[in-house]
């Protein structure tokens, strides 16, 4: 199976859920750049490419977009409904990982163009399992939207 | 060209104001041996229509004509499109003109004085007239049998990708079923069943590894050649990663000295230099594999070195590598399909350089291969680039 | 999850249905299959017409796209337009690994997307992950309802 750097977003505001996340992830080689936002509008900012992350570019975006859905400033499902109705950033994988329970948030997420929904395990080993599933599926196994020419000194891997 | 016996036909279009010098012209062609046909005229306009109505063979124009001067016969049968050739026949007009009028496009110029001279002149012109025109067809034919070699070429590559492209879909049938069979009733049936099976996935997988070295090889030939500068120490950097398993398994060592940035396609180079590196490998002695990388400036661009301490390869097989699915050992001594260096001969070749090896049996090999430089650097400059750059005098990637 | 997954495979080759089938088998994880080999016939079952009209809802769709009388690109832009069946899971699954195929199935909406392991070791291997994160990790969406 074809392993391909990765940018992921992390969009996150609990900082254990976080630290977990990130250390999860660091520790079975599955992401080289991960970014992390606290809030809803910063996510957007991001995504969109406007305010302080107006040098990004559509052309390069983040292979994954991990999505919590309470967040401060702008919730989650604002968020998506954003991002999943722009046709510049619809085609991004964005997988909603909270710990909310509602069906009410599993079918807006769902119906919102969500790639798929993970209710965070409460128990500590099955988080850090969950983190390791949901990276090994969506950055070995899945392939993510390809829309940019890679840099010319680079290199690619076939 | 030998004077013909038989009389020539010869239509001849006079640019002449002058009755007397008309006559002694088309005289003196008569008896140079032409069955001459002739017009005579004396304005732009009578020329114009003339040449419109009955195209001569030949133009024979006096320079000086009062309104007009005999030249611009030239450019009017350059408006006309008309590939006649003209003959100046004039009184003196001193070397300078006359050879002005030949620069501007007329034939030949001869003396109202030496008339004795015109027929030879006139054979010398229609003969020149032919061949240029037997050339000009020559080239369009050649022209068109090298588009149609380029087309039947590209038919061909076409062919062979698609072929393989869509041969992979009933290869992978026939190797997940073979696997299944062999898996689901292996010690179930008899020992001859085992070994039936056991060939039919080992036939499979090779066919398998056979296609994708196809796709790989007819890429190499197909993709967009975008020559970019490349950096030749990030390229082997990338390179030595997809290496990793290789390198760590055979605890090959890989030695490079700060390596030059080249102008071509990264992703190609990568492959080159992976495929030589992993035959360094591959074809290793009893030592330990140890492989060298290198470059020096030459006069056609960088020329690299990818020294290994392996089996080496006898003299008389050194040109044969490099061809398609040649291989030198068995598949039992050594795997592979033997499509690695032809692939890296292939992208060498569509940079511009070539690809040849030094070896000795037993003593190792150094494959040798140049490439272009950038175009704005000279080698020479480069190299007061590159020690500017890269302090250490060289790395080594321990597998 | 406490009920068997409901997963509807579409794919017009009944090798790899079979392939499919088995691997699936293999991860462990509780599910129910149902195949289908053409596009029509997976319209038909989504929206349980016909005689499918008895059919479970499907809580995961599995579709490889070249698919003969309706193609897969053309029902995954039906089920992802209809808002009773939008929330429903797609996988791509097909041998293409051709970027148009790719970026395409994602503007019409699919969630992701597996290029289909032309190596037996990898199939397996791929589809373990495809169950265990889709039965094992995710929540599914109609998962609670009867």
């Amino acid at each position: 199976m074809q392993f391909c750097n990765g940018d992921i977003l992390i969009v996150e505001d609990n900082q254990d859920d976080l630290d977990l996340a990130l250390h999860v992830l660091k520790r079975h080689n599955l992401a080289n750049k991960i970014m992390v936002v606290r809030d809803g509008e910063e996510a957007l900012d991001f995504l969109f490419c406007r305010e302080k992350y107006d040098d990004r570019s559509f052309h390069y975006p983040p292979r994954l977009v991990l999505l919590d859905l309470k967040l401060p400033k702008l919730d989650g499902i604002e968020v998506l409904q954003q991002v999943k109705g722009d046709p510049r950033t619809k085609t991004i994988p964005v997988v909603i990982l909270t710990s909310s329970k509602e069906e009410r948030d599993l079918m807006d997420s769902y119906n919102g163009g969500a790639n798929s929904y993970i209710q965070k395990p409460v128990n500590f080993n099955d988080f850090c399992d969950a983190i390791k599933q949901l990276g090994l599926y969506w950055l070995v196994v899945n392939q993510a939207p390809v829309n940019v020419k890679p840099g010319p000194v680079a290199g690619q891997k076939q | 060209m030998a004077l013909a016996h038989n009389l020539e036909r010869l239509q001849v279009l006079l640019v002449e104001d002058s009755a007397a010098d008309s006559e002694l012209v088309l005289r003196e062609l008569r008896r140079g041996g032409f069955e001459v046909t002739g017009e005579v005229v004396g304005s732009a306009e009578q020329f114009r229509s003339a040449l419109r109505a009955n195209p001569p063979d030949i133009v024979l124009a006096d320079y000086n004509l009062g309104q007009w001067r005999g030249m611009e016969a030239v450019q009017i049968l350059h408006e006309e499109n008309l590939d006649i050739p003209l003959i100046l026949v004039s009184g003196a007009l001193g070397d300078v003109l006359a050879v002005e009028c030949i620069k501007q496009g007329a034939t030949d110029y001869v003396l109202k004085g030496s008339l004795a001279r015109l027929s030879v002149s006139v054979r010398r012109a229609l003969q020149e007239k032919l061949l240029c025109r037997e050339r000009l067809q020559a080239e369009k034919e050649l022209g068109k049998k090298v588009e149609e070699l380029a087309r039947s070429n590209r038919e061909l590559e076409q062919f062979a990708y698609a072929a393989s492209h869509d041969l992979q879909e009933p290869l992978r049938m026939v190797a997940a079923y073979t696997q299944l069979l062999a898996e689901r009733y292996h010690g179930k049936l008899d020992e001859q069943a085992d070994k039936y099976i056991h060939y039919a996935v080992d036939g499979a997988l090779r066919m398998q590894a056979l296609i994708q070295d196809l796709l790989a090889f007819s890429r190499a030939g197909r993709q967009g050649m975008e020559m970019e500068p490349a950096d030749c120490n990030l390229v082997i950097g990338e390179a030595l990663a997809n290496l990793q398993l290789t390198l760590h398994e055979s605890g090959a060592v890989v030695n490079y000295e700060p390596l030059p940035v080249v102008l071509g396609n990264a992703p190609q180079l990568r492959q080159v230099f992976q495929n030589l590196i992993a035959n360094a490998i591959k074809f290793h002695g009893p030592q330990s594999p140890v492989v060298r990388i290198s470059s020096r400036p030459s006069d056609e661009g960088w020329q690299f070195s990818v020294q290994d301490n392996g089996i080496g390869i006898a003299l008389e097989d050194v040109n044969s590598i490099f061809v398609v699915f040649q291989r030198l050992h068995t598949r039992m001594e050594y795997p592979g399909n033997g499509i690695g260096l032809a692939i890296c001969k292939k992208i060498i070749e569509r940079h511009g350089g070539r690809i040849w090896v030094e070896s000795r049996e037993g003593e190792g090999s150094t494959f040798k291969f140049i490439l272009p430089a950038l175009p704005s650097a000279k080698p020479a400059v480069a190299q007061a680039v590159r020690s500017e750059n890269y302090e250490q005098p060289s790395r080594s990637l321990v597998g | 999850m406490s009920n068997p997954a409901e997963v509807l495979l579409v794919d017009d080759n009944p090798a790899d249905l079979e392939l499919t089938c088995d691997a699936l088998e293999r991860s462990g994880y509780p599910h129910h299959i149902s195949t289908v080999a053409d596009g029509r016939e997976a319209v038909l079952f989504l929206w349980r017409k016909q005689k499918y009209a008895g059919a479970c809802r499907a809580d995961l769709v599995i579709l490889d796209l070249n698919l003969p009388r309706k193609d897969g690109r053309a029902v995954l832009a039906e089920l992802k337009s209809d808002p009773r069946l939008r929330a429903t899971p797609v996988v791509i699954f097909s041998t293409s690994q051709a970027a148009q195929d790719i970026g395409r199935s994602y503007e019409l909406g699919a969630n992701s997307y597996v290029s289909k392991p032309g190596n037996l070791k990898d199939f397996f291997a791929a589809m373990q992950l495809i169950a265990r994160f889709w039965f094992g990790c995710a929540r599914l969406p109609h998962s609670e309802e009867s």
